[in-house]
C-alpha cells in the first residue's frame, strides 16, 4: 500500500493539539503547533475543493480532521425537505444513518442548527449527561462510541454556507485533550471552509440526481441478445463527459423480426440529445405498428414535421429477419438523408447499399424507398454516422477511403470486432482532437 | 476435474472457430455446475485469451482472427457478468476504466466482473476513456475506489492522468494489467494507491484500500518533462523511424497494405518502441525497453525477418532522440540488451 499523510512528520515531534502536558510547552513546541494549525487549515481548503461528490467530500473531511483536530467526528446534515437529519461518521467514517429532524429540535444539535452558533460542552466520566453527549449525538450506537472517550469535550460546530446553516460538525476530544481557545478558533475556521465545500457538493448532488434521471433515458440502450443475430454498436459523444449527444441507435422487435435504427439529429449537446429522445420514441411507436423501414421513416417524418419545423433528423432503418438456422438473414432498409450502410461480405468485398431518401422532419409528407439485401454467413452490415468519416486528424478528414480500406481486414470477424477496430482506428486518427458525435451499429447473422 | 479440463478444451475450440454460442454455453454450464465465477474468468476466459495474443505474436493468426476471438471472449465474460449480477451487490462501489490509448477493454471487463462476483458494485467505462469522462463519473457516483486496467505501455501516461483525477477527489486507485510488469514498481512511480498483480487478487486489494487518499503530487523532474516533450513530438519521431527503419520503410506512400503485412506490423512496432521509451521515462523502469525489444524480436523471428533489425531500430531511435538525452541514454543501455550504439545501423543483436 502506498499511502502517506503529509502531516505525520509534524505530528511526530509535537504533542497532539490540545493535549495536556506535564510541563509547560516549550516555545518551539508552541511554534510547531501554530504551524500545524496553519497547515491543517490550508490543507483542508485545498483538499476539500477536489471533489464535488457529497459522500467523497464528507469522507475527506473526516480524514483531514481526524486525529489532528479530534479523536471522534460526526457530521449531521439537515435535509429539510425530507424532514430528516443525516448522521455520518463516528468510529467508521463510511457509516451513515438518519433521524427525524423534529427529534433534535430541543437538543444542543438542534440549537446549533437553528442559531448557527457553535457550542462547547464538557462531559465528565460520571455524568449522566442529559445535556452532554445525548444533546449532540442523537443515535445510540454513535453515542456509545463517544461515551467511551469520557471525560470528553464536545464541540458542535455550525456549518454555515451561503446564509444557511446546513449541518453540524461534532468533534469529540477524549481524556486529557480539551479544546483550548486556539483550537476552537481553528475548528471554527475549518468549519467555515468545510461548510462551503459541503454545500457545493450538496447542490451538485441535487443537480446530478435530476440530470442522471433525464440522462438515463437519452443514453444509448444496452443491446438485446437476439437469437440468430450478432449486434454491436458504439457511441462517442462530442461532449466526451456527457455520454449523450445527437447520434443515436436503437433496436426494436421480437422473435425473428427486428428493426435496427441509427440516426443523427441536427444540433449538438444536450438540446440535440433531447431531440434524439423524441426521434427514438417516435421510431419505437411507429415500429410497434409496422416494422417496415419505409413506414417507420414516413411516420417519423410526419411526427417531427408536425412538432417543430426547424428540427430534422437523418436515419437509417434496417429490418432484419434471421433465418431459423442462423446462417442467413433477410434485410430490408430505408434511409432518410443518412449515409447508406456498407455491406462487408465474408470474402472482404464491400458494397455500399444503393438507397437514398429525404431527411426526416423537413417536408410534410415523404414516402421512402426500401431496398432488400441478403446477409449470408460471415457478412456484416455496418451503419455509421457522418461523425466517423468527418473525424479530423493530422491529415484532414478520416474519410470514406480509410473506412473502405480498413473494413476488408475484418471480413468474417463479426460485428463486435468490426466496431472495435473501426472505433479504435478513428479515435487514434483524431489524435486527441475534438470530434463530432460518432455512432456505429453493425449486424451479422449467427451467434 | 476432467470436466473442467474438457470445458477449457471446448472453450479454446470455440474461440478458434469464432463460435460464440459454444463459448457462452461452456461458461454457463460451468457456472450452473457451481464453478467459482472468478475461476471461470481467470482460468478459462483470461487463460484462453492469453493464447489468442500468443497466436498473433507467432504469426499464426491474423489481426482479424485475433479480434474475432476476443469478441467471443467478451460475450463469454458478459455471460459471467449476467450470472454474478443475480446476486445483489453488498460492498462498496468501484469504477473500472481504461485510460486513453488503451483499447483492450476485455481485461477491464474481466476485473469488473471479478469484483462484481465478490459483491462490489461496479461501473465499467469501456476502452480509451478521456480523463474528463472519468472525472464526471467520479463526481456523480462518489465511488470507494477506481480500478484502472492498462495493457499497453503507451497508455501509462494517460493512466497517470486517471490517477491524478481520482486522487484529487480523494478516491484511492488500484492499477493492474500487463503494462505494469511483474511487480509494483511502475504503479508506485505513477502514484497509484495499490497494484493488483492479477484479477484474482483485485477484490482483496480493493477491500484493503484506505478510505481517502491525498492528491498525488505532480510528477516533477527531467524525465517526466522529457516524456511530455516526446509526446508532443510523437508524429515526427515515428515518422522518421518509419522512414528509415528497413522493415517499415518499404511503405512510404499512403497506399493501403493488408493489416497483417510485415510492413504494417513494422509501423505498429515503431509506435510500441517509442511508447516503451515514454514508459521508462515516466516510471524509471528501463525494463519496458528490454521487454519491448524482446517482444519485437519474437515478432520478427516468427515472421522470418532478420532479428538484426531490432538493433537497427534501437540505433535509429537513439539517433532520432538527440534532443532527448535521458531517452537516448535509456535506449542505448536497455534496448536489445544494451547493444545499441548511436550512429551504427544494421548491426546484429545476437
Amino acid at each position: 500500500m502506498m499511502h502517506g499523510r503529509t502531516l505525520s512528520a509534524v505530528g511526530s515531534q509535537v504533542p497532539p493539539l490540545g493535549e495536556e502536558t506535564s510541563t509547560e510547552p516549550t516555545e518551539q513546541q508552541l511554534l510547531a503547533q501554530a504551524r500545524q494549525r496553519a497547515a491543517l487549515a490550508g490543507e483542508i481548503t485545498t483538499e476539500l475543493a477536489g471533489s464535488l461528490n457529497l459522500r467523497r467530500t464528507i469522507l475527506r473531511l473526516f480524514d483531514l480532521v481526524r486525529p489532528e483536530l479530534a479523536d471522534w467526528v460526526m457530521l449531521a446534515m439537515a435535509d429539510s425537505r425530507a424532514g430528516r437529519l443525516a448522521l455520518h461518521g463516528g468510529a467508521n467514517p463510511t457509516f451513515t444513518t438518519s433521524v427525524e429532524l423534529d427529534v433534535t429540535e430541543e437538543l444542543g444539535l438542534g440549537r446549533v442548527l437553528r442559531s448557527g452558533h457553535s457550542e462547547l460542552l464538557h462531559v465528565a466520566v460520571d455524568e449522566a449527561a442529559p445535556d452532554g453527549l445525548d444533546s449532540m449525538i442523537p443515535d445510540t450506537g454513535l453515542r456509545d462510541e463517544a461515551t467511551a472517550l469520557r471525560p470528553a469535550d464536545v464541540l458542535g460546530l455550525a456549518l454555515t454556507a451561503r446564509g444557511s446553516t446546513i449541518g453540524v460538525l461534532v468533534l469529540v476530544r477524549g481524556a486529557g485533550r480539551g479544546f483550548p481557545q486556539e483550537d476552537v478558533d481553528l475548528a471554527e475556521q475549518i468549519a467555515g471552509r468545510a461548510a462551503m465545500a459541503l454545500d457545493s457538493a450538496r447542490l451538485y448532488e441535487d443537480r446530478t440526481r435530476v440530470a442522471s434521471v433525464l440522462q438515463a433515458s437519452l443514453r444509448p440502450p444496452a443491446l438485446p441478445r437476439v437469437p440468430g443475430l450478432r449486434l454491436s454498436a458504439r457511441f462517442r459523444a462530442a461532449a466526451e463527459h456527457l455520454d449523450i449527444g445527437g447520434d443515436f441507435y436503437d433496436v426494436h422487435g421480437a422473435g425473428d423480426d427486428w428493426l435496427l435504427a441509427l440516426g443523427d439529429v441536427c444540433g449538438k449537446g444536450v438540446e440535440a440529445a433531447v431531440l434524439t429522445g423524441r426521434a427514438r420514441q417516435s421510431i419505437r411507436t411507429a415500429a410497434h405498428f409496422d416494422r417496415s423501414p419505409a413506414a417507420v421513416l414516413s411516420a417519423l417524418n410526419s411526427v417531427l414535421y408536425d412538432e417543430d419545423s426547424d428540427k430534422f433528423v437523418t436515419v437509417v432503418c434496417t429490418r432484419v429477419r434471421p433465418a431459423a438456422d442462423g446462417r442467413s438473414a433477410e434485410v430490408t432498409l430505408a434511409v432518410a438523408g443518412h449515409p447508406s450502410p456498407l455491406l462487408l461480405r465474408a470474402d472482404g468485398s464491400i458494397e455500399q447499399v444503393e438507397v437514398s431518401g429525404t431527411v426526416a422532419g423537413v417536408l410534410p409528407e415523404v414516402s421512402y424507398r426500401e431496398v432488400r439485401v441478403d446477409l449470408a454467413a460471415g457478412d456484416t452490415l455496418v451503419m455509421f454516422t457522418d461523425g466517423i468519416y468527418e473525424a479530423r486528424g493530422e491529415d484532414g478528414f478520416y474519410g470514406m477511403d480509410r473506412l473502405l480500406a480498413l473494413l476488408p481486414n475484418y471480413a468474417g470477424a463479426g460485428p463486435e470486432a468490426v466496431c472495435e477496430a473501426l472505433e479504435q482506428d478513428v479515435v487514434e486518427y483524431l489524435g486527441g482532437r475534438a470530434h463530432d458525435d460518432m455512432a456505429l451499429f453493425a449486424v451479422a447473422c449467427g451467434r | 476435474m476432467t470436466d473442467v479440463l474438457d470445458s477449457v478444451a471446448r472453450y479454446d475450440g470455440a474461440l478458434a472457430s469464432v463460435d460464440v454460442d459454444t463459448a457462452v454455453a461452456v461458461v454457463e454450464r460451468l457456472l450452473d455446475d457451481g464453478a467459482d465465477p472468478v475461476s471461470v474468468l481467470v482460468e478459462v476466459i483470461a487463460a484462453a485469451q492469453r493464447t489468442v495474443g500468443e497466436r498473433w505474436q507467432r504469426g499464426e493468426w491474423t489481426v482479424a482472427e485475433e479480434h474475432a476471438a476476443t469478441a467471443v471472449s467478451v460475450s463469454a465474460t458478459e455471460a459471467v457478468a449476467r450470472y454474478v449480477r443475480r446476486t445483489p451487490a453488498t460492498r462498496g462501489r468501484v469504477v473500472v476504466a481504461c485510460a486513453e490509448r488503451e483499447w483492450h477493454a476485455l481485461p477491464a471487463m474481466i476485473i469488473g466482473t471479478a469484483l462484481r462476483a465478490d459483491g462490489w458494485d461496479t461501473t465499467l467505462l469501456g476502452a480509451s476513456t478521456p480523463p474528463v469522462r472519468l472525472s464526471q463519473y467520479l463526481h456523480d457516483l462518489g465511488p470507494d475506489a477506481t480500478a484502472v486496467s492498462c495493457s499497453v505501455l503507451g497508455a501509462l501516461a494517460t493512466t497517470r492522468r486517471f490517477i491524478e483525477a481520482s486522487t484529487a477527489a480523494g478516491i484511492p486507485v488500484v492499477v493492474g494489467g500487463s503494462a505494469f510488469g511483474r511487480d509494483g514498481l511502475r504503479a508506485r512511480a505513477l502514484g497509484a494507491t495499490a497494484w493488483a498483480p492479477s484479477a484474482r487478487e483485485a477484490s482483496g486489494i480493493v477491500a484493503g484500500l484506505p478510505t481517502v487518499v491525498p492528491s498525488v503530487p505532480p510528477l516533477s523532474g527531467a524525465a517526466p518533462a522529457e516524456q511530455a516533450a516526446m509526446e508532443l513530438a510523437h508524429h515526427r519521431l515515428v515518422g522518421e523511424l518509419r522512414e528509415h527503419w528497413s522493415l517499415a520503410a518499404q511503405i512510404v506512400t499512403t497506399a493501403q497494405s493488408p493489416l497483417d503485412s510485415v510492413q504494417v506490423i513494422a509501423r505498429d512496432v515503431v509506435n510500441q518502441a517509442v511508447h516503451a521509451v515514454w514508459a521508462a521515462l515516466l516510471t524509471g523502469d528501463p525494463r519496458t525497453l528490454t521487454e519491448t525489444s524482446a517482444w519485437v524480436e519474437e515478432l520478427l523471428r516468427a515472421r522470418g525477418v532478420d532479428v538484426g533489425l531490432v538493433a537497427e531500430l534501437g540505433s535509429l531511435m537513439a539517433r532520432s532522440l538527440h534532443e532527448f538525452p535521458l531517452a537516448r541514454d535509456l535506449v542505448e543501455h536497455h534496448w536489445a540488451g544494451g547493444t545499441v550504439r548511436t550512429g551504427t545501423t544494421g548491426t546484429t543483436a545476437r
